[in-house]
């Protein structure tokens, strides 16, 4: 699904680390690891600590790969992983995805330590998320454990997993958009005064922020400071996790969108008719990939999960995204929720705009479906059906499932009551001659009961 | 010289939070363990009274 890179390059995110890295080659993704890893790479094999936590599906698994491809100079190994078929960025998660990423890795952590290792970094793209569950994918981040010396990575644990937790916990306003301003983390001192007085009478804040905000980094000479020990660490790492574990990630109120199926009075008929209808429209096509935009509950992403696709389920409501996650992982069950406006996705950025790819990069599927989206994304956010049908149509290689609001639907004039200052006209006819641009219309299915029409669509050639 | 293979900057604050952080919870966790060991000896000998008493009684 991401973009071709040439063959045997190293991955444009994958720079940082002078112990190896990744590259790509006949479409495979592997890892180059290099001599100067070679101590630290025994002792993750050699103490078992990479059997214990990959048999767990904790770590990623790889194979060695003997006779295989040299990436680069330095080539020690190279380890095929398991292919991951679509990446995404903490900037796309929902709190409990960051949250159940951060217990992850101080699982992993504590594991390590109790083998001899500790992680050398903390970053949250060190975890991916594969059949639902969090997985940590950098096999190079383990490094041999000096009992003497803190964390090395404690820091950056804090401002990428609990600074975005904690305001998220006080603010409920989701985590993605802190991530996606602050991809490498965002600092004590800049958290600190978004909290509220009462919560520095909490230890973990306290021990966390306050006291990290106090002391500036350049404070304290690391080699004159008292000697660590590993009980010490094990009691910092442990009250980590009983901090994060205490953080909330859902919502106090209902948002927006959380109960859009549930509870409106279009609901059971509607929905029930809609998913008929739907459920014939995918019978009649086939596809492999699929990307659900403006998912809700992820109602339909897991129709389409049935059909053991690859499945992305993108709405800008993080609360939706958030119970669709726990769902998936719950159940196991292989789609990729996303926190994503569609009105302003996710864009290519880091060094170079190379390190992550644009989310239509990414997203590309065989099959979009867009239902009770598109009169949001007129109405209310005054995207041009030509605009949205031309957007629409690189997200997609095949075909579109899409759901036609009338502006006389009880939900559009919700939309519009106090706002007149959209694009017209704003109506079937208009709709089906913006998207005949790009799209041919193969049906066209009223729902009984209503004034929304869901059409399948096939892309046309050359578009 | 294992500092110096680091590729992200642990800044020696970040290390003197986590020795004041280990100290005040090491310490925490003696207290506590000290309060547990008082507080079982007080409710061992209370529970060894009301025994008595419920045998007293029966």
């Amino acid at each position: 699904m991401t973009k071709e890179m040439p063959d045997r390059s190293r991955h444009p995110a994958s720079y940082r680390d002078p112990s190896g890295f990744i590259f790509r080659l006949d479409g495979l993704c592997y890892r180059q690891v290099n001599e100067e890893y070679a101590d630290d790479y025994r002792q993750l094999i050699d103490s078992g600590l990479y059997q214990a936590l990959s048999s767990k599906n904790w770590l990623i698994g790889h194979s060695e790969v003997e006779q295989g491809p040299i990436g680069g100079p330095g080539h020690l190994k190279t380890l095929l992983p398991r292919q991951l078929p679509f990446i995404s960025y903490p900037a796309e998660w929902s709190p409990d995805q960051l949250k159940d990423a951060a217990l992850l890795t101080l699982g992993i952590l504590r594991a390590a330590i109790s083998r001899g290792m500790i992680l050398k970094d903390a970053s949250p793209t060190n975890i991916q998320f594969a059949d639902g569950r969090p997985l940590f994918i950098d096999s190079l981040s383990f490094e041999r454990y000096d009992a003497s010396r803190p964390w090395v990575a404690y820091r950056q644990f804090c401002e990428c997993f609990l600074y975005p937790l904690l305001l998220h916990h006080y603010h409920h306003q989701g985590v993605h958009k802190i991530l996606a301003a602050y991809p490498e983390g965002i600092a004590a001192s800049t958290t600190l005064p978004q909290l509220p007085l009462k919560s520095r009478l909490r230890p973990g804040i306290w021990l966390h922020v306050v006291l990290p905000a106090r002391i500036r980094q350049g404070d304290g000479d690391a080699a004159r400071l008292p000697p660590f020990d590993e009980k010490k660490l094990l009691l910092v790492v442990d009250n980590l996790e009983s901090t994060i574990q205490k953080l909330r990630t859902d919502a106090p109120g209902e948002g927006s969108w959380r109960r859009y199926y549930s509870e409106t009075i279009l609901s059971s008929s509607y929905l029930a008719e809609k998913e008929k209808i739907f459920r014939e429209m995918l019978g009649s096509i086939g596809f492999s990939s699929a990307l659900d935009l403006g998912a809700n509950d992820g109602h339909f992403s897991k129709i389409l999960a049935e059909r053991k696709a690859l499945v992305i389920a993108a709405d800008s409501d993080w609360a939706c995204i958030g119970n669709l996650y726990r769902w998936c992982r719950d159940t196991g069950t292989s789609i990729y929720p996303l926190c994503i406006d569609i009105a302003d996705p996710t864009p290519a950025s880091g060094f170079g705009h190379a390190e992550r790819s644009s989310f239509t990069e990414r997203a590309e599927s065989d099959l979009v479906i867009a239902l009770a989206l598109i009169h949001h994304l007129v109405l209310t956010r005054n995207i041009p059906f030509h605009m949205l049908a031309g957007y629409i149509a690189r997200l997609t290689r095949a075909h579109l499932i899409v759901e036609f609001v009338a502006a006389t639907d009880e939900k559009a004039i919700l939309l519009t009551r106090n706002k007149p200052g959209f694009h017209k006209p704003y109506n079937a006819n208009a709709f089906e001659q913006e998207f005949g641009r790009y799209f041919t219309i193969i049906r066209r299915t009223p729902i009984p009961g209503t004034e929304r029409i869901l059409y399948l669509m096939r892309k046309k050639e050359g578009q | 010289m294992k500092g110096l293979l680091l590729y992200i900057d642990p800044g020696s604050g970040s290390y003197l939070v986590q020795v004041i952080i280990g100290a005040v919870l090491g310490a925490l966790f003696y207290f506590k363990r000290f309060w547990l060991r008082v507080k079982t000896f007080f409710v061992r000998k209370k529970k060894g009274a009301s025994t008595e008493n419920d045998e007293g009684n029966a």
